[in-house]
């Protein structure tokens, strides 16, 4: 699931939100007579709009023209709904003349979760990178109830942060870090 | 994702594949109809002469003008109703890197800080944009003062997690039933 669904999807419902409150207020305004009495009586589909496409072959293939555009984009919303904007691969290449350095997103991922994992009270760590608006990493720390979160984010925004940064080449890559605090009680993993 | 996410996400889906199947449909329906071949699966001569015999005054198109109304006001409720957010920002301490905490492990952290407050059996919390609240339970016989020691927890909770933006809290305290 993507952030970038949630906007499209409150795009497309703003716009035909709009059209259908337009289209309904407008017929309204036509059957109260606010576009002159007589109108408010003439049919629905009238005599000069129901013979408008004849004699003029183009209309009709205009019109499944313009549909065919309305389900491509409807299919392409319909996808929107369950693609991810993950990425599993980060090119990280500076010169094509050089050849091509390509990251594996799960191989820095690994490391991210494996090092924050190591720090006293995370007791799970989940990391992504993601790319909608620019890439970025997000990275979700489960934390023990015991957890001192001003040390766990202290340790997370100097080393881990700034481990992965290293890792993609980039002193400012974004970074979000989402903490949970108190979502168990004792560690899953423990120092024998 | 939060529930107001779910539901639009949800609703999105219907009305795209609705969009998909109806248009599609209508496509089907005109190069039927090029091709001189009868209705294949919309009765659409029906539909027109419904069309004409009917006036912008009948009551039924009407009706279905305060559908479309309504529908479209739904369909902006939708996109534009915030709900609880899925995440609060903390305070950021460097540059290039946004932490957050999730709503429903903050309230859960909140909870168990009241809970933990002698002469408290148990407590819930829910957090919302800018107001924390947290029902909390007390034993038969408690002390009094103890809504100022819940709050101060809460506040002692919240304060430990830095928030980016400082938050009302609101205690209500309720006797355990003990029968």
């Amino acid at each position: 699931m993507s952030s970038r669904a949630n906007v499209i999807n409150r795009v497309v419902l703003t716009v035909l939100g709009l059209l259908l409150l337009a289209a309904g207020g407008l017929g309204f305004a036509l059957s109260v007579g606010a576009f002159g009495a007589s109108r408010a009586t003439y049919p629905v589909l009238s005599q000069e709009v129901s013979t408008f496409p004849d004699g003029r072959p183009w209309f009709w293939w205009a019109v499944v023209g313009v549909l065919l555009l309305i389900a491509v984009l409807a299919l392409l919303w319909l996808l929107t709904q369950v693609k991810a904007d993950r990425t599993t691969r980060l090119d990280l290449t500076t010169n094509a003349r050089d050849g091509y350095t390509t990251l594996h997103a799960t191989a820095l991922t690994n490391a991210v979760e494996d090092e924050a994992l190591g720090i006293a009270g995370v007791t799970s760590a989940t990391a992504n990178v993601h790319e909608h608006r620019g890439r970025h990493a997000l990275l979700r720390v489960e934390l023990a109830d015991s957890a001192d979160m001003g040390e766990v984010r202290t340790r997370l925004e100097d080393e881990v942060v700034a481990h992965l940064r290293e890792g993609v080449g980039d002193p400012h890559f974004p970074v979000t870090i989402e903490l949970r605090p108190g979502a168990s009680r004792t560690p899953q993993r423990s120092i024998i | 994702m939060t529930a107001a996410n779910w539901v639009t996400r949800v609703v999105s889906a219907l009305l795209a594949l609705a969009l998909l199947i109806g248009s599609l449909l209508a496509v089907v329906e005109i190069v039927a109809a090029a091709l001189g071949r009868a209705p294949a699966l919309i009765p659409y001569p029906e539909w027109t002469s419904w069309l004409r015999t009917h006036s912008w005054n009948d009551w039924i198109v009407n009706a279905v003008l305060g559908g479309l109304v309504v529908l479209g006001l739904l369909f902006l409720v939708l996109a534009f109703r915030r709900g609880k957010p899925a995440s609060l920002a903390l305070r950021s301490r460097s540059g290039g890197v946004d932490v957050t905490a999730s709503r429903r492990s903050v309230e859960k952290s909140l909870a168990t800080a009241a809970a933990r407050t002698t002469g408290i059996a148990g407590a819930s919390a829910s957090v919302s944009r800018r107001t924390a609240r947290v029902d909390a339970r007390t034993v038969a016989r408690s002390e009094p003062g103890i809504r100022e020691e819940v709050e101060s927890a809460v506040r002692g909770r919240l304060d430990s997690l830095g928030l980016e933006r400082r938050m009302r809290t609101r205690v209500d305290l309720t006797m355990k039933d003990t029968r």
